[in-house]
């Protein structure tokens, strides 16, 4: 029975996926996309502007009271002193260098600039430090709505009950707890006394492994990578190190979840319609799961496409606390040093990803709630 | 219109049907009081008529429609469909036995799954309980649809695009799927417009005379009552006041709460309406935590005395089929 009604509860949301209006409504806000990008980098570059031309030129010389003149030069060579439509202008499509007569830098020509803070240009640390932040959020994510989404309907579906009470004291916990005390004390108990999960994102034979001529790189993410090259201890490896800043990133998160999980759910349970369901003669075990949790699910889908977005963006606490080398360590080092160019473009790159998950929430909350207009 | 004589046969018998509701407070949850919603009622439903509760809001009448289902279940009392006890039934036996019972809820904005297309919603109770397979499942779904004079091809829109009255016949056309004997009407059509009211009233009326089902019509609208229903029965604060045959109700009510009900009503008449003498009742209804001592009415009773403070009025029948609760009351 269970099968046959998956089958029929699915057949209206493949309609609704492939109608026109759907589709619609997806080109729609697809379109709309570049005007919120160009939002996104104005506000950005309005906030560089609270700099002013000498302040920025400074960062990139050396004992400035002496050379003055070198300040200066810097100013004019990256037409610090320009009008600033001008310089958004130049720092969207490049600039002609009075030096070379080439176009240099420009980020939507992909050049964002060198990161003074990781000794490199920020495309490449970028392209360096991603794939460990995405790996760390894909793991993250499995325990926010494992235990979050989990608990939450347990203590719902047993309103008052001691599974109930359990969940609200782990909530208040999970919230009360902050990233750098957690995760220190985690590094106290399961590093330092127990030596079980190391800080680093490998341990330095498996670096040399990963770093050798003969590792194939599919997706830069170490734990699918591993399994690719068939080596197991790797894996085994990176997941020793995944744990403790997985389970730091995630307890606020799933406390989140449980808490937003358990009053969606309570408040659906007294719906009319769960009423009905069990007129009807549905099994309890039915209407929780087939009425009531896929209404009270609507808003947990939402809020999870915010919680991806974030965890892709950095987690800066997390991540340094653990030496765990993603975009949230990167950044925390960029803006301790006053790398400009660095935090600009690690706040772009977080812009971008929110608007991305903004938009696939909207969609897919068109799909979950039939309610939603689609014009 | 069925006859008012007693040769009917019993469908459902509930005898001293009780629902508290707990009220809980504090850190730990603990019990501090309880809300008499349904505090002993008994009656009787004959197979194939319509049998009316009417009361003020907040008098019980929908609770006690739920209970009578199972919905809630209740404190104390049995409740007899077809000589078996629903209070005592549990699990399968009682999903089994919802195939027999329905219910058409009062909103029919809140009482529709928004993610459910008519055709799962309407098709659902034909799943869970067996009674039919995919193709057929579409076939009667159409054909109740037919039924309740909505087009079939609108089976894969969602609630949200019906108005209040086609929503309302989706309800009805979801209670009609398994074929039930008995159906409670909890306000079915007090949610909806006035001009939509006569629709949704008629299309029950039909579907009764076609199916010979049993209502069981909860609704606080007197004059509806008096339209549709064949016995009547007052509810005030969580107790029946009163039951009778609809004209014998109407005509000679005896419960002076009754009489004041039915005197509210005004008459499409101005001379009459004009010289009419209104029973106005003081004051505001007792709250069901803390109900009255003795008769529920009495603290708003015109002809209240000592004895009604101090003794629950009995639950007699006075004239063959038509009981009351009263200590005036000869």
């Amino acid at each position: 029975m269970a099968v046959r009604a998956s089958r029929t509860a699915m057949q209206p949301l493949i309609d609704r996926i492939w109608s026109s209006k759907m589709t619609n409504y997806i080109i729609r806000r697809i379109l709309i996309l570049p005007i919120i990008l160009f939002g996104v980098t104005a506000l950005i570059f309005g906030m560089l502007q609270f700099l002013s031309p000498a302040e920025r030129s400074a960062l990139y010389v050396r004992d400035v009271p002496k050379n003055e003149a070198m300040m200066d030069a810097v100013i004019r060579r990256y037409g610090l002193d320009q009008p600033i439509l001008v310089q958004y202008w130049n720092w969207l499509m490049g600039r002609i260098d009075p030096v070379t007569g080439n176009v240099v830098g420009g980020i939507l020509r992909g050049e964002l600039g060198y990161s003074r803070s990781g000794s490199q240009s920020v495309a490449a640390l970028l392209k360096r430090r991603f794939p460990a932040t995405v790996e760390l959020a894909l793991y993250t994510i499995i325990p926010i709505i494992g235990i979050g989404v989990t608990l939450g309907i347990a203590a719902a579906v047993n309103h008052n009950r001691w599974i109930d009470q359990l969940a609200r004291v782990f909530a208040i916990l999970g919230h009360s707890l902050p990233s750098f005390v957690l995760g220190l004390l985690a590094l106290l108990f399961f590093y330092a006394k127990l030596q079980w999960f190391p800080p680093g994102r490998l341990s330095d034979w498996a670096n040399n492994v990963v770093l050798a001529q003969t590792w194939n790189t599919y997706t830069s993410l170490i734990t699918v990578d591993s399994l690719l090259n068939g080596r197991v201890d790797v894996f085994l490896d990176a997941l020793r190190h995944l744990i403790l800043p997985v389970m730091v990133l995630s307890t606020i998160s799933w406390a989140t979840y449980l808490r937003v999980t358990r009053s969606s759910m309570l408040e659906t349970l007294r719906q009319e319609y769960v009423v009905t369901a069990r007129a009807k003669g549905l099994k309890e075990r039915d209407v929780i799961n087939g009425h009531a949790r896929p209404n009270a699910l609507i808003p947990v889908a939402t809020l999870s496409g915010f919680t991806i977005a974030g965890l892709l963006g950095g987690a800066v606490l997390t991540e340094t606390i653990f030496d765990y080398p993603g975009i949230g360590q990167a950044a925390g080092a960029a803006a301790a040093q006053l790398d400009v160019i660095a935090v600009l473009s690690f706040t772009l790159l977080s812009g971008l990803i929110l608007i991305v998950a903004n938009l696939i929430v909207d969609v897919m909350y068109a799909f979950l709630d039939p309610r939603v207009r689609l014009n | 219109m069925p006859d008012q004589t007693n040769n009917h046969k019993t469908l459902l018998r509930v005898e001293g049907l009780v629902k508290h509701f707990p009220i809980l407070a504090g850190v730990f949850q603990r019990q501090v009081g309880v809300v008499h919603a349904v505090d002993g009622v008994s009656f009787e439903i004959r197979q194939g008529e319509t049998f009316g509760l009417v009361g003020e809001s907040g008098c019980g009448k929908s609770t006690a429609g739920r209970t009578i289902l199972q919905l809630y279940r209740p404190t104390a009392g049995r409740v007899l469909l077809y000589d078996q006890d629903l209070a005592s039934m549990k699990g399968e036996t009682l999903r089994r036995m919802r195939q027999k019972m329905q219910m058409i809820f009062q909103d029919p904005y809140a009482s529709l799954n928004p993610r459910m297309t008519i055709r799962e919603i309407v098709g659902e109770p034909l799943m869970v309980h067996d009674v039919a397979k995919d193709k057929e499942i579409q076939e009667r779904v159409n054909e109740l649809l037919d039924t309740v004079r909505l087009n079939p091809g609108f089976a894969s829109r969602y609630p949200h695009e019906f108005s209040g009255g086609q929503r309302q016949r989706i309800g009805i056309a979801r209670a009609l799927a398994l074929q039930p004997d008995f159906i409670v009407c909890d306000e079915p059509i007090s949610a909806l417009d006035v001009s939509i009211q006569a629709q949704v009233i008629n299309l029950l009326e039909d579907l009764q005379a076609k199916m010979g089902l049993t209502y069981l019509f909860i609704a606080h609208d007197l004059s509806m009552v008096r339209h549709i229903s064949d016995r009547v029965a007052v509810m005030y604060l969580g107790v029946l006041a009163e039951l009778a045959p609809r004209d014998e109700l109407y005509e000679h009510p005896l419960h002076p709460y009754t009489q004041a009900l039915l005197s509210a009503v005004p008459v499409p008449d101005p001379f009459v309406e004009e010289k009419r003498k209104r029973i106005i009742l003081e004051g505001d209804v007792p709250s069901p935590v803390n109900p009255p001592s003795g008769c529920r009415f009495r603290t708003r009773c015109p002809l209240a005395d000592k004895i009604c403070a101090e003794q629950m009025p009995e639950w007699r029948e006075v004239v063959p089929d038509h009981w009351v609760a009263c200590h005036f009351v000869n």
